[in-house]
């Protein structure tokens, strides 16, 4: 993706040394976009622009062709994917004309960690207070919630694989972080 | 430590919340036609209940939404959440506390 080629987060700084199961992903397209989810043409319009039905329900992930959408409040939803940004922003604002709504790229905003493996889930629970027991949280699932005390949105893409969204600034922190609880059990395989 | 029941993303840990107050405090229809006391009154003056209270939380690390709780700040039982805009929902029968 063009915009977002020579993008490094602080984290990049000690990806490196990150154990088996901890990467950081290469930049991709975030846009935020808000609009009242009971309104029908707002709904639709969005269908049109990117193939997603918006999730309605909390905490819900939905995906679409090229883009995925991550439910972050009931009239708020990340875009995620990795097209290019300004053309999603550029197609919603198109299909959503006339509409209230509110679409802004924030590419640049989260970097995504994906921690993924047998042990991802004990790794997320040292970090977090929520319940990230495969029986409560599925693939399809994603919340936010604080990772070592840094805000984060968390999904699960599927089994065994977790991305972690958590603001650039906080991304060497927070890697340190999680390359450090995964450690115990590199040493147990 | 409390564990509040988000309306919407459902029960969480306290520390993904930010305490808002008393709930229920109306503004005024038309400020600029109450003296400085009236005005004082509606911004700072609240109830300081001790049992079963009616209070703001922001789910601020969550979805970000201001609800409604209904706590007993003595004992930290919480009765219920509810959205902004719903009414309190009813104490139950074996309520303790002092109001
Ligand atoms: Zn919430």
């Amino acid at each position: 993706m063009a915009e977002t080629e020579f993008w490094i987060t602080p984290a990049a700084a000690i990806a490196s040394a990150f154990p088996d199961g901890l990467t950081e992903l290469s930049p991709r397209a975030q846009v935020n976009l808000r609009g009242d989810a009971e309104d029908a043409s707002f709904m639709t319009a969005v269908k049109t622009a990117t193939g997603i039905d918006l999730p309605e329900t909390p905490n819900k992930a939905a995906t679409g062709k090229e883009f995925k959408a991550l439910w972050l409040s009931p009239d708020e939803w990340l875009l995620v994917g990795e097209g290019e940004a300004a053309t999603l922003v550029q197609n919603l604002e198109g299909a959503l004309k006339g509409q209230h709504f509110a679409v802004n790229n924030l590419s640049a905003n989260r970097t995504i960690f994906e921690l993924s493996g047998p042990h991802c889930h004990h790794a997320l629970m040292k970090s977090s207070e929520v319940d990230f027991h495969p029986r409560v949280f599925a693939p399809g699932d994603c919340l936010q919630t604080l990772i070592a005390k840094a805000q984060a949105i968390v999904e699960q893409v599927e089994e065994d694989r977790f991305h972690i969204y958590v603001r650039s600034s906080f991304s060497r922190y927070v890697g340190a972080w999680l390359a450090e609880a995964l450690a115990e059990y590199r040493l147990a395989d | 430590m409390l564990n509040i029941d988000c309306p919407w993303c459902g029960k969480r840990h306290e520390t993904e919340f930010r305490y808002g107050g008393e709930a229920h405090i109306a503004r005024p229809e038309d400020p600029a036609k109450l003296e400085d006391t009236e005005w004082a009154e509606f911004l700072f003056m609240r109830t300081n209940t001790k049992g079963y209270f009616a209070e703001r939380w922001l789910h601020s690390h969550g979805c970000r939404r201001w609800f409604n709780v209904f706590r007993n700040t003595v004992t930290h039982e919480i009765v219920g959440s509810y959205k902004m805009g719903e009414k309190p929902p009813k104490l139950p029968k074996s309520a303790g506390g002092t109001k």
